[in-house]
């Protein structure tokens, strides 16, 4: 798949949807049952790719024909979805793709006892089709999704909305930071970055404790807090800063939850392996919190957690993915995850003293702590 | 002291003292017990009571017959008196009963011959039949009759009455006779029942148990004269139960004191080791140290509810090594195939085969699973149609009550069955048949009647139902690609309308209509590019459950 530009216009976007429908009209004209073909997304067209160090989608296709009984539905709605973004697109409009659902649930016809769509469960995979058929991402189609993480630092954005151009200084949001939108391409661009380095932060506990300290200030780094799983829009805003060069590092709690945060920022998920390339940012380093800590701060042995049945089995399950067990820091950390059957929380830097966290990242950057 | 009636005294609410109850059981009369505790044992509302009082009839015979290796013949018969009054006749071909043991086993309350052994079976359950005998006596003061063949060439009949006072049977009418019958034969009055023909009622009560019970023959003659014969389908007579000592972390308090109060052991560290699989001396000791404020050398007769209760939550505290899974039987997927071939005539059926499962650290239990599609399965709904049905089994015994808090319904309300093509499974001709099987049973109350909603046991009462639902899928899916290009091609049309209006708007050219005649014309001259395809869509619900699994 192609490197997608920071910026679809929302012309190009109309004119991919335009051309989606005009090679139906072309296939019908000549007499050919209407078609639609897309890359697979199911777990057998899913692929690590060692080379590019994200997951993505394998070359598998899949066409959907309007005169295949089993299909035939799918089709029609398919093409509901499509028509429908085109309208919000013209409009200028946005929804979720919950409102999107909500426009297309309505009966085929008087005498038909069936609906266009009657769950939502039906339209959200057409809206992924979608995405990846056209190569568009779901902001390009003025779908919105949730809201999620907080930025702070020497950050500067552009922020085009509603007719509006506002500039947006991510080191003057004082306690609360900035919220980072679902789309952070689409009238969005960054103005100056200037920073050493990016910080993600799992918990906004944790972040709200570096912002307190003014962490990121005399550090001059930028702080990111996903709130728990990173959303698309602040992977995408990750990966956006990975590309002016700053590295990134996660600071997680050492646990199954954290460790899927930070490999999913690193790799991308199996979900979006469409959108790997946009999202993934292979080089992500991750800072801690790990189980060797314990051995350099004698203060964490008190502090550690029994590990729960579902860490254990994510333990386990990460060691069956190759990406992760190339590297052998990452195995011993499992392992000893597993034997020791116990985990360690970020907040239990915060043993000594509050701020003893800033200091934490300083020395593991300092000493280059970190696993790949 | 012990019996049927005892053990219905198990897990009673939380802030009655059990070594109370007990005392004071001695000065009760049975009558009072039994009308104070009716809905507890099975008679609250009139058509749950004569459910009540055919399961009680029918799993004796059935228990009876299977241990006696026989082939069993049950015909029960409902007729409606005046006065609303209900006569059952139930008839087995059992080994019968010996006129010196009839008394005991129909005339006595408490003095079954089950509750003093331990093993997955029918029975258990509710008062047996001398609890049928006092229920007649009772609502109408009249006794039942009793014939008992045990196929030696006499055949003894009586009326039994129970003496309420002494708890003794009242023997009157004797008579003995030569001829060939053999099994047992209970004639009694009820009043306060009603026989109807909804889900709870004796008709679908029959017919579920013959469907876990293809050795056996039933018949049922109603109130109207109708007759129904559930045919037998298998000659296979299920394997006896083993019997096995319980397993500490299947016990419940009343469990505890119940059978303390029964055991021949001197002392509570005894009677523990004794009774129960896996409690060993050396565990009894960690035991008495987790409780130091039990007497481990007192008469077990001694031992407190509030002890028991210390004594039994102790218990889960401690690493158990688990009990035998080959004491489990299993209906077994072939007679369950049968069985539901035979009963519910269905276009297709397919029952789950799998492996034991632990629940509580180290219960094993088992689920038999199986979906029947078409024909008569599902339920009749008001307006004609047929809509899902789900029916419930413990150890085989049908679970007609209580639906709404049961492990079972609990399982198939979480499977998201549009994945298998159902559509809505209110409106879909679909039985699911689920059998829980295990030596401990873990009922939501007494009235037996609902498994309790533990993770591990819906959880793989889901799975056993899916692995069959797919099957069902397949099956579904197999039929749409049958189906002719004229049905086809119907379905397809459904869509034209839509699809054209909103080709225009997307290609922001062409006119609907137009469009419209392009396809419908299409689709009436191109019957050979119409196609269907079902494996397809099966390999993506598969992948979807993989994922699921992952989460």
């Amino acid at each position: 798949m192609k490197k997608k530009s920071e910026k679809e216009s929302s012309s190009e976007v109309l004119s991919k949807l335009e051309g989606l429908g005009k090679e139906m009209l072309e296939d019908i004209d000549v007499g050919e049952a209407p078609r639609f073909e897309c890359p697979l997304r199911s777990r057998g067209n899913i692929l690590y790719d060692e080379n590019l160090g994200y997951i993505k989608l394998g070359e598998k296709r899949e066409t959907r024909t309007f005169l295949n009984v089993g299909q035939a539905k799918k089709f029609m709605q398919t093409v509901a979805v499509a028509s429908k973004c085109k309208k919000f697109l013209k409009e200028d409009s946005h929804t979720s793709i919950r409102g999107l659902f909500y426009q297309l649930k309505f009966s085929l016809g008087e005498n038909v006892d069936e609906e266009l769509f009657s769950e939502q469960s039906e339209s959200n995979p057409l809206v992924e089709d979608l995405e990846v058929a056209l190569d568009v991402k779901r902001e390009d189609l003025n779908l919105n999704t949730d809201r999620k993480g907080v930025v702070a630092g020497n950050l500067v954005l552009k922020d085009k909305f509603g007719g509006v151009t506002d500039e947006i200084d991510c080191s003057k949001q004082g306690r609360s930071g900035w919220m980072i939108p679902s789309d952070v391409d689409n009238g969005m661009e960054f103005v100056s970055v200037d920073a050493n380095y990016v910080i993600v932060v799992e918990k906004d506990a944790l972040w709200q404790r570096l912002n307190e300290d003014k962490f990121w200030k005399k550090e001059n780094c930028i702080l990111i807090t996903p709130k728990g799983q990173a959303s698309r829009g602040c992977r995408r805003l990750i990966r956006k800063l990975a590309d002016t060069k700053l590295p990134v590092y996660c600071f997680t709690d050492c646990d199954a939850w954290g460790w899927y945060i930070y490999w999913t920022i690193k790799t991308g998920s199996m979900n979006l392996a469409y959108l790997g390339s946009d999202i993934a940012t292979p080089e992500a380093k991750f800072i801690g919190v790990t189980m060797r800590d314990i051995v350099d701060y004698d203060f964490l042995g008190k502090l550690t957690i029994k590990t729960k049945e579902v860490d254990l089995k994510r333990a386990e399950e990460m060691l069956t993915y190759p990406w992760i067990t190339a590297h052998k820091e990452w195995v011993e950390e499992l392992k000893t995850v597993i034997a020791t059957k116990k985990k360690l929380e970020q907040d239990a830097l915060q043993g000594p003293r509050l701020s003893f966290v800033g200091d934490y990242i300083r020395e593991k950057l300092e000493k280059k702590k970190f696993l790949p | 002291m012990g019996g049927e009636m005892m053990e219905e005294e198990k897990e009673p609410e939380k802030e009655v003292n059990g070594s109370e109850i007990f005392k004071e059981f001695k000065e009760y009369s049975v009558v009072e017990f039994f009308k104070k505790n009716r809905q507890m044992l099975g008679f609250a509302g009139k058509v749950r009571s004569l459910t009540t009082i055919v399961h009680e009839y029918c799993t004796n015979a059935l228990d009876a017959t299977e241990e006696a290796h026989i082939l069993p013949e049950i015909m029960v018969k409902v007729e409606e008196l005046p006065d609303e009054h209900v006569k059952v006749t139930i008839q087995d071909n059992g080994p019968g009963i010996p006129p010196s043991h009839l008394g005991k086993a129909m005339g006595m309350m408490l003095a079954g011959t089950k509750f003093h052994r331990y093993m997955q079976q029918r029975g258990q359950q509710g008062i047996g039949g001398a609890g049928c005998t006092l229920f007649s006596q009772i609502t109408t003061g009249k006794p039942t009759r009793m014939r008992s063949g045990l196929g030696d060439g006499k055949v003894y009949e009586c009326d039994m009455k129970i003496d309420v006072k002494n708890n003794q049977p009242v023997i009157t009418n004797q008579i003995e006779f030569m001829g060939n019958f053999r099994g047992l034969r209970v004639e009694a009055e009820f009043a306060e029942v009603k026989y109807d023909k909804s889900e709870h009622g004796v008709y679908e009560y029959l017919k579920r148990t013959a469907m876990a019970n293809p050795h056996a023959q039933i018949t049922l003659i109603e109130p109207t004269g109708e007759k129904h014969v559930f045919q037998r389908v298998s000659d296979r007579i299920p394997e006896k139960p083993a019997e096995i000592q319980p397993h500490p972390l299947g016990i419940t308090t009343g469990d505890l004191v119940d059978m303390a109060h029964r055991t021949d052991s001197r002392k509570l560290s005894s009677f523990l080791t004794n009774t129960f699989s896996r409690m060993s001396s050396a565990k009894v000791e960690e035991l008495a140290k987790l409780v130091p404020t039990v007497n481990f050398e007192k008469h077990p007769r001694d031992l407190k509810w509030p002890e028991a209760e210390a004594v039994v939550n102790s218990v889960k505290t401690l690493k158990w090594i688990a009990p035998p899974t080959d004491a489990l039987r299993p209906i077994g997927s072939d007679q369950i195939d049968k069985a539901l071939k035979n009963i519910l005539a269905p276009e297709f059926v397919s029952v789950s085969e799998r492996r034991p499962k632990v629940f509580r650290g180290g219960i094993p239990f088992m689920v038999e699973a199986a979906i029947a599609y078409g024909g008569n399965s599902g339920r009749a709904r008001s307006d004609e149609g047929r809509g899902g049905d789900i029916i419930r089994y413990a150890n085989r015994v049908p679970l007609m009550f209580d639906g709404g808090s049961c492990a079972i319904t609990e399982a198939v309300k979480n499977i998201d069955w549009k994945r298998y093509d159902v559509r809505d499974f209110d409106k879909e001709p679909v039985t699911v048949f689920a059998n829980f099987v295990s030596v401990h049973v873990p009922y939501t109350g007494t009235g037996k009647q609902a498994i309790t909603m533990e993770e591990e046991i819906v959880g793989e009462i889901r799975y056993a139902i899916m692995e069959v639902a797919r099957d069902m899928q397949v099956y579904l899916r197999g039929k749409v690609r049958e189906m002719d290009k004229e049905t086809k091609k119907k379905i397809i049309m459904r869509y034209v309308k839509e699809l054209s209006a909103d080709l225009a708007d997307l290609a922001g050219t062409g006119a609907p209509a137009d469009i419209e005649k392009k396809l419908v014309n299409m689709i009436e001259t191109k019957y050979e590019k119409i196609e269907g395809e079902a494996e397809e869509a099966v390999e993506e619900v598969k992948e979807v459950e993989e994922n699921e699994k992952e989460e």
